[in-house]
């Protein structure tokens, strides 16, 4: 295999890992802000992405509706389906001392998503063929695939769009506060449950465009989703908890990864070797590669 | 006889089977600074978790400007107008100084005056002006406490209840936490102050309150305690 090897196909990979791994980013990011306020492993985030997907899928087989102009519409939804479900799910369990019931919901409803999506699109796997879905482009003698492009712009775009909010916006500073000492947010007037709706809203709610990057470049089928939460999670490892760049950067150096593996060593063992870094990353910089320390005040 | 501004009777809270306050009443005039002093584990600190809203009272009541205050959680309690500086601090360690001090005047009452309320706590501690951007966890133990009370006061509070704040400070940053102390009382804020530093919190306050195991043993004029010695035997208590 060495022999093919040239300067142009390594980087050829890695533009590929970059491009698909803002996807796991978005995924990521998403986990994060849900972590960070409440400690929840929302394990169902992946199953929430593959129902984002469905729904993409049908507004453009039904309705005829552009998959990346479908954004204004599955975001919101993301976003109120978060809300939603925070409400009714994780309100509750949040107060809980054991946080194993609140894994326990997000598995469950896990379950439920990809039995019910099994039920509603049955398990073959889907996928959206547009004019321009196989289409790519040469620049400086690289093929860039237009769909994996439009992903990874649009993950960029919403983590720009995330990041403006928690720095800038009041909100979103009480969020980002939340994270460090949800109970200490109580003493400058914050609600914690305010605080939690808005971090659901906002993680799921990403959910909605990483639905969209990810049906318009892969099949996809209702079991997929737990894959890509656990990918989600490794790069959360990798980019360390409180960040968003990070994680979107976590996202990436996967993507990358995953890229080359499958390459050098067999398409396989990508997916051993991401959890083997997983575990790597967790037994011996568990804050995360990106993540600098900051003593607590 | 004028009202009192805070008015707590007979409370009694427990943690799970374990009573941590035993009836306790303490009554804070507008205008003043009330001391709780005691040993550790007598109740201080419990005692103003109670009142702002992070404890919840087994029996007894609380009022704040003749309002009934029970049942309302910790994040309303701000609303109300009591705002409490941890034991700790509790500052927000990866946001800057000035993201602390706007979450401060996050509630409904004080956000149209969040650009005011920088001004003024930035004209009382310059060096919080000068680190503005810097994040609370690099600050010194002196700074944090003076951010951690400016906090407080973005939510412009009518009482400012303090716990410990001389905790883990040097001598002389303690002196100047004291002057600050009487500096806010002059400028018309109420402070309801916990300390283990008996003799400088006693110095600064109108009235005072000594804690043991969980109730009141004596009160006074601040003045009158210094000499008790009860003070100092609820100080050694432990060692009883």
């Amino acid at each position: 295999m060495l022999e093919y090897l040239t300067a142009g196909l390594l980087l050829q990979l890695l533009i590929n890992g970059i491009l698909f791994g803002t996807t796991y980013g978005l995924a990521a990011i998403g986990l994060s802000l849900v972590f960070g306020t409440m400690r929840i492993i929302f394990l169902s985030q992946g199953a929430v992405i593959i129902l984002m997907a469905y729904l993409c899928y049908w507004l453009f087989k039904l309705v005829g509706i552009d998959p990346y102009l479908s954004t204004i519409l599955l975001a919101p939804v993301a976003m109120a389906l978060g809300s939603g479900l925070y409400q009714l799910l994780f309100r509750k369990a949040v107060r809980m001392e054991d946080k194993n019931i609140s894994l326990l919901i997000a598995v469950g409803l896990m379950f439920l998503l990809e039995n019910s999506m099994a039920v509603v699109w049955t398990p073959n796997p889907r996928s959206i063929s547009t004019t321009y879905t196989s289409s790519s482009f040469t620049v400086l003698g690289l093929d860039i695939s237009f769909t994996r492009l439009m992903g990874f712009i649009m993950a960029v775009l919403a983590t720009f769009g995330v990041t403006f909010f928690l720095k800038r916006t009041l909100v979103g500073k009480a969020v980002r506060a939340a994270s460090e000492d949800l109970e200490a947010t109580t003493l400058v007037g914050i609600s914690p449950h305010r605080v939690n709706t808005v971090a659901f809203a906002l993680g799921i709610g990403l959910t909605g465009i990483a639905g969209i990057a990810l049906s318009t470049t892969y099949p996809f089928d209702p079991y997929f989703g737990f894959v890509f939460s656990l990918k989600a999670m490794i790069a959360l490892a990798l980019g360390g908890l409180g960040s968003v760049s990070g994680a979107l950067l976590g996202g990436i150096i996967l993507g990358v990864l995953e890229s080359w593996a499958a390459f050098f060593v067999s398409g396989g063992w990508a997916d051993a070797i991401s959890y083997g870094v997983f575990l790597v990353v967790l037994l011996f910089r568990p804050e995360g590669l990106l993540v600098r320390t900051i003593k607590k005040a | 006889m004028e009202s009192p501004l805070l008015e707590i009777k007979d409370i009694v809270v427990s943690y799970g089977s374990i009573q941590a306050l035993w009836g306790v009443s303490v009554s804070v005039k507008k205008g003043s600074i009330v001391s709780l002093v005691g040993a550790n584990g007598a109740g201080k600190s419990t005692l103003l978790k109670t009142v702002a809203g992070m404890n919840r009272p087994r029996e007894g009541s609380i009022f704040f400007s003749g309002k009934p205050l029970m049942g309302l959680k910790a994040e309303e309690v701000v609303n109300e107008g009591i705002s409490l500086v941890p034991e700790g601090r509790r500052l927000f360690a990866r946001l800057t100084v000035k993201e602390n001090l706007e979450l401060g005047a996050y509630i409904p009452r004080a956000r149209p005056f969040m650009q005011e309320s920088l001004e003024w706590a930035y004209d009382l501690f310059p060096v919080l002006k000068k680190r503005s951007g810097q994040v609370a966890g690099s600050l010194s133990g002196g700074e944090q406490q003076m951010l951690a009370i400016a906090r407080s006061m973005m939510s412009r509070p009518s009482i400012l209840m303090l716990d410990e704040p001389s905790l883990g400070l040097g001598p002389l940053v303690v002196k100047v936490m004291f002057e600050l102390i009487e500096g806010l009382n002059r400028k018309g804020v109420t402070i309801l102050l916990v300390e283990q530093n008996v003799y400088q919190a006693l110095r600064v306050s109108h009235y005072a309150y000594v804690m043991k195991t969980g109730a009141i043993a004596l009160e006074g004029p601040a003045e009158s305690l210094l000499d008790k010695p009860e003070v100092q035997s609820a100080y050694l208590g432990a060692l009883e």
